[in-house]
């Protein structure tokens, strides 16, 4: 925009009575939507879409382009399968495993780092591991792990193991790989959130508990960690949601095995609708997923977010 | 901080636990880049071999054996152009949601950000059959649409978090002077909220990078590989997975990455958090 028009613009309404620019109570009620609707009907595209796409696709039996309507067979053969039981298992075992020793590695360095002088530094350090492609660290591991022998190696070298572990042989073995992996990777997106939460909160008052004889662990058991709690929610509440759709070090570090053991959902899904090419009855288990998705989001995201200043 | 020595927990301790961590996070990072330094067939051995013969070989065999060129184009082409259509339909909708009041607000901003929570293997069916009628499989145009889809929540709550940090009575001067409500947006919410935007965009910028599943599932040759997934097809038959150049990859698209971040990092946790966090 030059600055002629606005010039123009200006002299207008200098020129007319102000209340002459005001909009129709109409257009102003619907001014809000029409700001909201492009971003909105573009994730509707985008969700809505698919989501009745997935469910009308879960009736049928699809073999290439001929669709043969099944019902609800498809869901019936989901909920026998122990496939699909196991794959809900296996997320659950990698996910809450891998969320739990995330928070406890964060919170714990963040309780050390959030006053230390160089904490800035620390913060750069911690974060590089995040900084890499998720397929690349998914191939640092597998090389660590299995390829290369490296996490063998030292441990024998300290000697904890007299001869190398088979990290995908092992069902144990498999998930601690992936959950390495993780922790790895995404502690740190825990650990900047917490050390920011610490910093920002009241430092006066830990001052005056301080003072009032605290030591420093109760100080940060009894007054900062409740203090900031809700943050921890929302953090935890992040980093489980791209856990458990924990995709790609699946697919490049295990593959599924050792007899499916680490094949989680998303891994299941793929598996089914991309390589037995059996879309019918992956769109069903995609149906179950985003009900239990929008359940969950529902009761226990919900009350964490809220859009406008109240 | 001086009156804190004799409470705090003792400095050996403090250092000891953070510098173990930075141990672990450093190590594996510098053995992959010498993993990248090396020929290919000192890495997988019966023995790890810890200090290599350095050499540049992969580096070159990544430009000469691969169409790394086509890789690199199709990630930032794909990446800027999801952040530009992210922008354009997240600053209204942000704007919409942090200043207006009207029915539906916070369900509409709920719908919004619950799309972040949706697994990716989820929608892929459905996202590769439609993409498949549209004819846009193995097209960066169809990694556009799907990376903007996917960080448009995010980054229409970051920019909506720092939206409500400006106060409305800027807005309402420049309402008493005349000036519309698309006028106030683009010329006094915009420029106040850069830094809410340029974190918003950094952020989406790197998810993108990073995207693996639908990229994997939408592109089939080196016109629409990103280097995310390029990665994973180094394998070269009889020879296996190709380390050294996944490693160069790797180091090459963390880079940028990086610089991105240390410009940003003050406003990290903001960004992560979709502006829950301030600080």
């Amino acid at each position: 925009m030059s600055i002629a028009t606005t010039n123009n613009g200006r002299a207008a309404s200098a020129a007319r009575p102000r209340i002459y620019r005001r909009r129709s109570p109409l257009r102003r009620k619907l001014f809000p939507y029409l700001l909201v609707l492009p971003a909105v009907a573009y994730l509707l595209g985008i969700t809505l879409y698919p989501g009745i796409y997935a469910m009308v696709q879960s009736l049928y039996r699809v073999k290439f382009n001929s669709w043969t309507f099944i019902g609800l067979d498809n869901y019936e053969k989901l909920f026998a399968d122990p496939e699909f039981w196991a794959s809900l298992w296996n997320t659950l075992v990698i996910g809450a495993s891998a969320l739990a020793l995330e928070f406890v590695i964060a919170m714990t360095l963040a309780a050390f780092a959030y006053r230390d002088p160089w904490v800035r530094g620390w913060r750069i350090i911690f974060l590089l591991p995040m900084l890499f492609m998720p397929s690349a660290v998914s191939f640092i591991w597998k090389l660590a792990f299995n390829d290369g022998g490296v996490v063998s190696d030292l441990l024998m070298g300290i000697g904890v193991i007299g001869s190398p572990l088979d990290f995908l042989g092992n069902v144990w073995l498999a998930r601690l790989s992936l959950v390495i992996t993780d922790v790895w990777q995404w502690t740190p997106f825990l650990f900047i959130i917490f050390v920011a939460a610490l910093q920002s909160q009241d430092m006066e008052i830990e001052e005056a508990a301080r003072l009032d004889g605290a030591r420093w662990s109760q100080i940060f058991w009894n007054i900062s960690l409740p203090l900031i709690a809700p943050i921890v929610a929302v953090a935890l509440v992040l980093r489980g949601i791209d856990i458990v759709t924990m995709f790609t070090s699946v697919f490049i570090i295990t593959g599924g095995t050792p007899g499916g053991a680490t094949e989680t959902v998303s891994y299941f899904i793929y598996r089914t609708g991309f390589k037995r090419f059996d879309f019918g009855y992956a769109s069903a288990a995609s149906v179950v997923v985003l009900v239990a998705t929008v359940i969950l989001a529902q009761t226990f995201v919900k009350r964490f977010f809220k859009s406008g200043r109240d | 901080m001086k009156s804190l020595r004799g409470r705090a927990p003792s400095k050996i301790l403090r250092l000891t636990i953070l510098g173990a961590w930075a141990l672990f996070c450093l190590l594996p990072i510098l053995w992959f880049l010498s993993i990248g330094l090396r020929p290919r067939t000192e890495i997988i051995l019966p023995q790890p071999l810890y200090w290599p013969t350095w050499t540049v070989e992969a580096w070159n065999m990544i430009w000469s054996d691969w169409p790394m060129g086509y890789y690199l184009r199709n990630s930032i082409v794909a990446v800027l152009g999801s952040v530009v259509i992210d922008l354009a339909l997240a600053i209204p909708a942000a704007y919409a949601l942090a200043r207006y009041r009207f029915r539906l607000r916070e369900d509409i901003g709920f719908y919004i950000l619950s799309t972040r929570m949706m697994a990716p293997a989820v929608v892929a069916i459905p996202i590769f059959f439609l993409l498949r009628n549209l004819g846009l499989l193995d097209t960066v145009w169809a990694l556009m649409l799907v990376y903007a889809a996917m960080n448009l929540s995010l980054v229409t709550w970051i920019i909506r978090s720092y939206m409500l940090d400006i106060p409305s009575e800027i807005e309402d001067a420049a309402r008493t002077d005349g000036a519309t409500d698309l006028k106030i947006l683009v010329m006094i919410i915009v420029p106040m909220c850069l830094p809410g935007i340029i974190t918003a965009a950094v952020i989406a910028v790197i998810f993108g990078i990073n995207e693996f599943l639908f990229t994997l599932l939408i592109a089939s040759t080196k016109s629409a590989y990103t280097l995310s997934v390029a990665l994973a097809n180094f394998t070269g038959g009889s020879d296996g997975v190709i380390y050294n150049a996944i490693s160069m990859v790797a180091f090459l698209a963390f880079m940028p990455v990086l610089v991105l971040l240390i410009a940003i990092q003050n406003h990290l946790s903001r960004g992560l958090t979709m502006g829950a966090v301030k600080g």
